[in-house]
């Protein structure tokens, strides 16, 4: 199926310098893609790109058509909609702020009126329709932000770290309901983030930029579960690093093996120096070595409590296996049961196919910067 | 204080007296200058977006000549203007020396680097993301113009009143283009001039309230709308 967006060698200059250098970027009809990254990555600047608000170098087509001009451009403009950090309302009410924005979409008579009314009503803030800016709480005025997106249905919405200026429950309140609408209308959506949470609660698919380079691509689960860098794992918040080297054991067997000797089975791996990363959802701990033959888990190694952490209503807990760290989290209910304090030891039984390995230094998927001689600039 | 008292006194007798030279001259100075200050808006502001909007070799020249054109003496732009509409100058043919036309081009030029300038630094105070978000609607170039001069309105009242009360307020343009002829081009200040050379202090503090009460009527009308754009419900 033909991608509602797609660039190649879609390269942004500013100056000297390639502030973006993506090989390959497409967005799927009905797709949530998330692009997540660092401050100063490029995420904002891509999304600005693809929405034709910058000129940039390369091949981008909406709706599989090419855009060439700035005729085109307002056209991608139109049939789409943005919506920013901060909301940019006019200086009008909360309708008249909806209405603008139908009115230059090319909508006009009774139909701007139905769809403000029902944008608004979507939203929730029906009842805010004559407020003017000013009378607006952050969290209302990003709803009428939103709002004013959906109301000429885009084929695409452009979401550029729509959450980032609100208070915790407002962001959770807001997050909820614009889940729900995208849910049930199915809409194509590209939201840039920094927020890792954010992203793992939203995306279908994410996409991994740095340096203005996609680092990582694929689905939520491909990205957040198997990291492809250390830099990825690292922003996505994976704790467990072990250092070691996977190697080839009999039979097709893997194995990571730290520098003191002391090993993990692993599911997959090139054979040479890496990183294990190892999730703290897929350890499980015992306070008495199992019998092999009673597991599945390939891996049981001793392990010494180092810390118990209290998160909400789980428990992380901090261990230490041959002076690497590594963590498990259980529910506070397991953790009493087991009565686990510092010092204490156990067993910590981990699947093989947990142990992720990350080559070391390793950066996968890179765009390469393009001769821009022989590029057009959209 | 009895010279004050009587001009006072005097004022109000020729305002509720309905003396016509008075009213003549009064209507005369706003059939200068709100003329003026409405060609000055249509110029300035349009090109003061321009200016914000685009970059261009030379920008930086343009915005510093315009702030310094809010500072030129209005004197000095009254003798220019005289020099081109002198009888023999490049313009003498147009014959519009000692016209009321002739003292509105001077006073268009007077007010309108007032204008371009304060509605320029309006447009760059505001966030540029104001201009991604309305570009983002599908705008075009000249809607986005009339978006973002709706969103300034207010900083754009202002710098209407801050030029009118420039233009209604000089004497030296007034003198020097329109050469303060009684019954064609005496407006209330270059007759506040005459009558103080008289020796008709009275007469000139009566000139003088009324030019004040004038200028005091016309911002209050000017400030109301500024305020209602700005009220927040």
């Amino acid at each position: 199926m033909t991608p509602i967006l797609e660039a190649r060698n879609l390269v942004v200059r500013r100056g000297r310098k390639d502030i973006v250098s993506v090989e390959r970027f497409a967005v799927e009809s009905g797709e949530v893609r998330v692009v997540i990254g660092p401050n100063g990555a490029g995420k904002s600047t891509l999304l600005r790109a693809l929405n034709g608000l910058y000129p940039a170098r390369g091949e981008l087509r909406f709706e599989g058509d090419l855009v060439r001009s700035e005729r085109d451009r307002r056209r991608l403009r139109r049939r789409t909609a943005a919506v920013f950090q901060q909301p940019f309302l006019l200086a009008t009410t909360v309708r008249g702020n909806v209405e603008a924005a139908l009115h230059r979409r090319g909508f006009d008579g009774a139909e701007v009126h139905e769809r403000t009314a029902a944008a608004l009503d979507l939203l929730g803030i029906a009842d805010l329709a004559e407020r003017r800016r000013d009378g607006l709480s952050g969290g209302e005025a990003q709803r009428v932000s939103i709002a004013r997106a959906l109301a000429g249905d885009p084929v695409v919405v452009f979401l550029d770290e729509p959450m980032a200026a609100l208070d915790p429950p407002t962001r959770r309140g807001l997050l909820e309901d614009v889940q729900r609408i995208f849910a049930a209308a199915g809409t194509t959506v590209l939201w840039v983030t920094h927020d890792r949470e954010e992203a793992a609660a939203v995306a279908d698919t994410v996409t991994f930029l740095a340096d203005g380079r996609v680092v990582q691509d694929g689905s939520r689960g491909d990205v957040f579960n198997r990291p492809a860098s250390e830099e990825v794992a690292e922003y996505l918040g994976v704790d467990v690093w072990l250092t070691g080297e996977v190697v080839e054991g009999p039979g097709d067997a893997l194995r990571f093996v730290l520098p003191d000797g002391a090993a993990l089975a692993c599911g997959e791996g090139a054979p040479g120096p890496a990183f294990a990363v190892v999730h703290p959802e897929d350890v499980t701990l015992l306070r008495a070595q199992p019998d092999a033959e009673s597991l599945s888990a390939r891996n049981v190694v001793p392990v010494v409590v180092a810390e118990v952490r209290a998160r909400g209503r789980l428990r992380l807990i901090v261990l230490r296996w041959h002076g690497q760290p590594l963590q498990a989290l259980v529910t506070r209910a397991a953790a009493d049961d087991l009565d686990l304090a510092a010092g204490d030891e156990l067993y910590a039984a981990i699947k093989a196919v947990a142990v992720q390995i990350v080559p070391r230094a390793a950066r996968l998927g890179a765009g390469s910067p393009v001769d821009p001689a022989g590029e057009r600039e959209w | 204080m009895h010279l004050i008292w009587n001009g006072i006194v005097q004022a109000f007798e020729l305002l509720i007296h309905g003396n016509p030279l008075v009213y003549s001259i009064a209507l005369r100075s706003l059939q200068v200058s709100v003329p003026s200050i409405l060609i000055a808006l249509a110029i300035g502001v349009p090109f003061a977006t321009l200016v914000a909007l685009t970059r261009f070799r030379g920008r930086h020249l343009v915005i510093t000549l315009i702030n310094t054109g809010m500072a030129w003496p209005p004197v000095v732009i009254g003798l220019i203007v005289a020099l081109f509409l002198w009888r023999s100058g490049p313009l003498g043919f147009l014959d519009l020396i000692y016209t009321v036309r002739g003292m509105i081009i001077a006073q268009v030029l007077i007010a309108t680097p007032i204008v371009t300038g304060l509605s320029l630094a309006a447009l760059q105070q505001l966030d540029p993301g104001y201009r991604l978000q309305i570009l983002s609607f599908g705008a075009g170039r000249a809607r986005l113009m009339l978006l973002l001069v709706r969103e300034i309105r207010v900083p754009i009242l202002a710098a209407s009143m801050a030029a009118f009360g420039r233009i209604i307020a000089e004497v030296g343009a007034a003198t020097i283009v329109g050469g303060n002829i009684q019954g064609q081009t005496q407006v209330l200040t270059t007759a506040i001039v005459q009558r103080t050379n008289m020796g008709d202090f009275a007469g000139a503090i009566a000139l003088g309230v009324i030019l004040l009460l004038l200028a005091f009527a016309t911002n209050l009308v000017m400030t109301t709308v500024q305020q209602r754009s700005f009220w927040v419900v």
